[in-house]
């Protein structure tokens, strides 16, 4: 029964190579086709959630039926399970959006590559195998080059090609990486590669794991490798800049902790943990700085999503199991928080014409949900109490206390109160500024962003079913030993 | 020590000096394509015991005379990304030139801040 869940993978790729054929038969059919195989997902991914979280048992999938390390799996763990729903959803959300913003043709082959950015994502969460998770995030990155270059406007070719090249090098940084962990274990399966963790060479497996990060920092826009992410984020089409921030780069965070945690019986495995912890730290830093002085409104936001990633990678390099967790709950809240202000922001851009900050005048009186989104994420995003980041934020705080780094509670309530100087002069310009006459709002669009307005506040006022969920998905990355107990490996021991 | 290893790591840094130090769009891509080559024979020369033929089964060949088939496996893999990759960037450059006019990556910069 459990086999079904291979469908989240063949699903979206049946689905994509569906269109053309879909294409010739009705060309307006394209996008409906698009919600179908968005909804479905959504079921299955409800379905999957349901059934890993009632039985405590994570998933285990053997392609073709060959036991690991022989044959390639997947494993959904508690983690997967939960963003896998998260990625569905998002999807489903931006498909609807993608009616409204998306009007540059051909539309078919945007529902394609949308279809394959959603399997690469949900592939790089739920692959057990280190070179499938190559595969998976050179899927995602492709679809992305191709996605933020949709526009075709000069500024999106050259985003797009600065991603290009960034993430060719990272690419290839990746494999040199794999190279030198199949070189000394010779296995490619994660459970595997951890099971012979500790009989490793350690300088190999530390140049190995730091390349590794190096390779998934491109996508994980960590500091010295994220000079693509604002000019992507602000000239690709509105509902991908959405599913970037909100579970692209989720999928390379996870990939980034799964590869970290799984060497941990390395010697001196700590120091890769400083590398991270100083790359997140200079990626917080240099997104909320970059972010104060913006004048474009979508711009702005993408700094502002680098440095939140750049917490959730302090998080995850914090060594500790509430560190992975705090970071796991921070991540679910940033995606809830980034699609709602993502979907708001290019739906004013969709109205009025851009998304400079002078277009933002007045519009409390002109678009009224949509501000109210908008102010609703930004209140959410500084840390203020009965909004859900509150709680991420305070979990991150409490888990770097307990894990004796005091100067990173300086750090969190520092990047707060950045955020809080940028936000607070948006919602300024937004509710006191200008005037303009009324736009009428899409009903369905101002229904979503209340949808996930409310989901905002019911974490906020109620977040311990949802902690208690992340708990379970960050002791599924960081229990290692338990992940090597999940997966049937066939009879071979150290 | 495998005199492999010496040319893949020189051709990934030969690619690296390509990217970061030309400034012509399509000398970028080039140096990225010898990168990935320099990682792709990097993979290969990992799976290489000297003397034994490629992992082909036929007459003669038992999987103790031949190399190890998983790196070969992955850079067919790799090789197909890269080819991928390459074609996306260059209609991407396609793109970019009949809208700048230029290939030079200095002239390239509307977006900055």
């Amino acid at each position: 029964m459990s086999q079904y869940a291979s469908l989240l993978i063949a699903l979206p790729l049946f689905g994509a190579f569906f269109i053309p054929i879909l294409k010739r038969i009705s060309k307006s059919a394209v996008m409906p086709f698009l919600v179908l195989v968005t909804l479905i997902q959504t079921g299955i991914a409800a379905w999957v959630f349901n059934e890993v979280y009632i039985t405590g048992k994570p998933i285990i999938i053997m392609a073709g039926g060959f036991r690991p390390p022989i044959g390639i799996n997947l494993y959904i763990g508690h983690f997967a399970a939960l963003f896998v729903l998260v990625i569905a959803v998002t999807s489903l959300l931006m498909t609807i959006f993608s009616f409204k913003a998306v009007s540059v043709e051909p539309k078919d082959k945007y529902a394609m590559l949308f279809l394959l950015l959603m399997l690469g994502a949900t592939g790089m969460i739920s692959t057990g195998d280190i070179f499938n998770l190559f595969v998976f995030m050179e899927i995602t990155a492709i679809s992305a080059y191709a996605l933020i270059a949709y526009n075709k406007t000069g500024e999106a070719s050259e985003a797009a090609l600065k991603y290009i090249v960034l993430g060719g090098i990272g690419s290839s940084f990746f494999l040199v990486g794999v190279a030198l962990i199949y070189g000394s274990l010779g296995t490619l399966n994660m459970a595997h590669i951890a099971q012979l963790a500790h009989l490793v060479n350690p300088t190999v497996a530390k140049a190995g794991l730091a390349l590794l990060i190096f390779g998934l920092a491109v996508e994980a826009e960590q500091f010295p490798l994220n000079a693509w992410a604002p000019d992507a984020y602000q000239e690709a089409p509105h509902p991908v800049t959405a599913m970037f921030s909100a579970f692209v780069v989720k999928a390379s965070l996870y990939a980034m902790g799964r590869v970290i945690y799984i060497l941990s019986a390395v010697e001196g495995w700590s120091s890769i943990l400083r590398l991270l912890i100083i790359l997140g730290t200079l990626t917080v830093i240099i997104g909320e700085m970059s972010a104060l002085r913006q004048n474009n409104v979508k711009r702005m936001f993408a700094y502002s999503s680098i440095a939140q990633v750049g917490l959730i990678a302090v998080g995850l390099a914090l060594g500790t199991e509430s560190g992975v967790s705090a970071s796991v709950f921070h991540m679910f809240n940033h995606a809830i928080v980034k699609a709602l202000m993502f979907l708001a922001v290019g739906y004013v851009a969709v109205e009025l014409g851009g998304t400079e900050i002078n277009k933002f005048e007045g519009l409390g009186k002109r678009m009224p949900v949509t501000a109210f989104a908008i102010t609703v994420g930004a209140i959410s995003i500084i840390g203020i109490p009965l909004f859900n980041i509150f709680w991420s934020k305070m979990q991150l705080i409490l888990a770097a206390l307990n894990a004796q780094y005091t100067w990173m509670v300086a750090l969190i309530l520092g990047a707060s109160l950045v955020e809080a100087t940028y936000y607070i002069r948006l919602i300024h310009t937004i509710w006191f500024k200008g005037e303009g006459e009324k736009v009428k709002e899409s009903s369905v669009l101002a229904l979503v962003m209340l949808l996930l307005v409310a989901l905002i506040i019911v974490i906020g006022i109620y977040p311990e079913p949802f902690w208690n969920v992340m708990q379970k998905a960050g002791s599924d990355i960081f229990n290692v030993a338990q992940y090597i107990k999940n997966v049937p490996l066939m009879g071979v021991s150290p | 020590m495998n005199p492999y290893y010496f040319a893949s790591i020189a051709l990934i840094l030969i690619g690296l000096y390509a990217i970061l130090a030309k400034r012509n769009v399509l000398k970028m891509l080039v140096g990225l394509s010898i990168m990935e080559t320099g990682v792709n024979l990097l993979l290969i020369s990992v799976g290489y015991v000297s003397g034994r033929s490629a992992p082909i089964l036929s007459e003669g060949i038992t999987p103790d005379r031949a190399v190890d088939p998983i790196p070969q496996a992955l850079v067919l893999t790799a090789i197909v990304i890269g080819v991928a990759t390459t074609a996306m960037a260059l209609s991407v450059v396609i793109n970019l030139y009949e809208k700048y006019k230029t290939l030079n990556v200095e002239e390239i910069r509307r977006l900055r801040g």
